[in-house]
């Protein structure tokens, strides 16, 4: 990695790179200039997940004229991908660097493509096709499944972890903040206040599971989301995460591609 | 549950379907009294978190009517409302909620008999399904009431 990073940035091709450096013993998101070159560590394989986009937009919506470099995964590189469509970030602003994941990690993530579409530093594994818990849930009755929801549900302590870690939610104002539609004084916050994240999670959302390690309540977003893309697939044939494609809720159509209901 | 009126939300858009229920009152169709209009200009401009926040509130059910596909006020507006209502079932269906009590109905300004069909038929539905599960996720139970 020294090399790769060390090369764009004494080249000016990218003016920093966001990658990781150890800090107390683990790796911790890093933003890598010129004027910090010698802090550049090896590659290593690691578990250490974090919503690097996040930091990359945000570096990004401060200084739209620089360019940037950022090391990811599969899932990443998915959402780098939506954030481009919803044009959030430009593609000639942002060069990325690769990672694959190990197979432990992509057995623990569910993953469904634990590695970029090019991949810089480790070797591609096998990834995980199909979700046992969505299985699980859609074959239960609507109403075992309802009490289900709503046991989870109501351990919610609004905290907006989810919402705030997730690295395609970019809005700059939420309507989960919306206090006529969903009452802030209220615990456990409505039901629709997940309900709606769903809905908006829907075409968007790239499976990369931080909602679900970072709810302290343990909720099993995941599930829900993956659900939400599953349908979107049936309805649209959309699926998130890739390079082209758009999703249904971002522009109008044609009449023809409309899923079937009154005319 | 033979007392049952169920709460029926209805979001009308402006340029057609409140036309139609417009109509369907000077023509004196008869509809039962369960729907609560809120005109808004565009059927694509209801939001699903508008529809939910009715569930939350205890609707039974929420109609949502706009124009025919191709005869938008805002031309492609309806659009939306498809995409939405369909994807919206789907959520509603997963999270063990009938999707039965979501509608959505093109209703044009010249048809006040649909409009009143539609109410009558929506309403006679939802009273078989009987009133909405709570979407509460704390039951009135647990907090001792």
């Amino acid at each position: 990695m020294n090399i790769k990073i060390k090369q764009l940035l004494e080249d000016g091709r990218v003016d920093g790179f966001w990658a990781y450096k150890t800090t107390h013993g683990f790796p911790f998101p890093w933003l890598f200039t010129r004027e910090n070159l010698d802090e550049l560590e090896p590659w290593q394989c690691t578990k250490a997940r974090y919503p690097i986009l996040k930091l990359l937009l945000a570096e990004a919506r401060n200084h739209p004229d620089k360019t940037y470099g950022v090391l990811l995964r599969g899932c990443e590189e998915r959402g780098l991908h939506e954030l481009f469509k919803w044009n959030q970030l430009q593609p000639e602003k942002v060069v990325v660097l690769g990672q694959a994941c190990s197979q432990g990690l992509a057995i623990e993530c569910e993953c469904s493509k634990p590695f970029p579409e090019e991949i810089h530093y480790g070797t591609p594994v096998d990834p995980v096709v199909e979700s046992r818990k969505v299985k699980e849930l859609e074959s239960m009755e609507p109403e075992a499944r309802q009490q289900w929801w709503l046991s989870h549900f109501n351990r919610c302590i609004r905290c907006h972890g989810c919402r705030d870690i997730c690295p395609v939610c970019f809005c700059t104002e939420c309507s989960l903040e919306h206090n006529a539609l969903i009452p802030g004084e209220k615990l456990p916050p409505d039901t629709s206040f997940h309900l709606v994240r769903a809905i908006h999670m829907g075409g968007r959302c790239i499976d990369c599971g931080l909602c679900e390690e970072v709810c302290p309540a343990g909720i099993p977003l995941r599930s829900l989301y993956k659900e939400v893309n599953l349908l979107v697939e049936d309805i649209f044939g959309y699926k998130p995460g890739a390079a082209d494609g758009k999703s249904p809720f971002s522009f109008l159509g044609e009449e023809m591609l409309l899923p079937s209901g009154p005319r | 549950m033979k007392d049952f009126e169920p709460r029926i939300i209805a979001f009308l858009c402006n340029w057609c379907s409140y036309a139609g229920a417009d109509l369907a009152g000077v023509s004196r169709f008869q509809y039962p009294p369960n729907i609560r209009v809120i005109r808004v200009m565009c059927s694509g401009s209801v939001s699903p978190h508008h529809v939910l926040h009715a569930f939350q509130r205890g609707a039974d059910g929420v109609l949502v009517a706009g124009c025919h596909i191709g005869d938008c006020h805002y031309l492609k507006g309806n659009y939306m409302t498809v995409k939405r209502v369909k994807f919206l079932e789907g959520l509603l269906q997963f999270a063990g909620y009938d999707s039965a009590r979501l509608r959505l109905e093109w209703i044009s300004a010249a048809e006040g008999i649909k409009f009143a069909e539609v109410v009558r038929d929506f309403t006679e539905k939802i009273k078989q399904l009987g009133p909405a599960p709570s979407f509460e996720a704390v039951p009135e139970r647990a907090l001792g009431a």
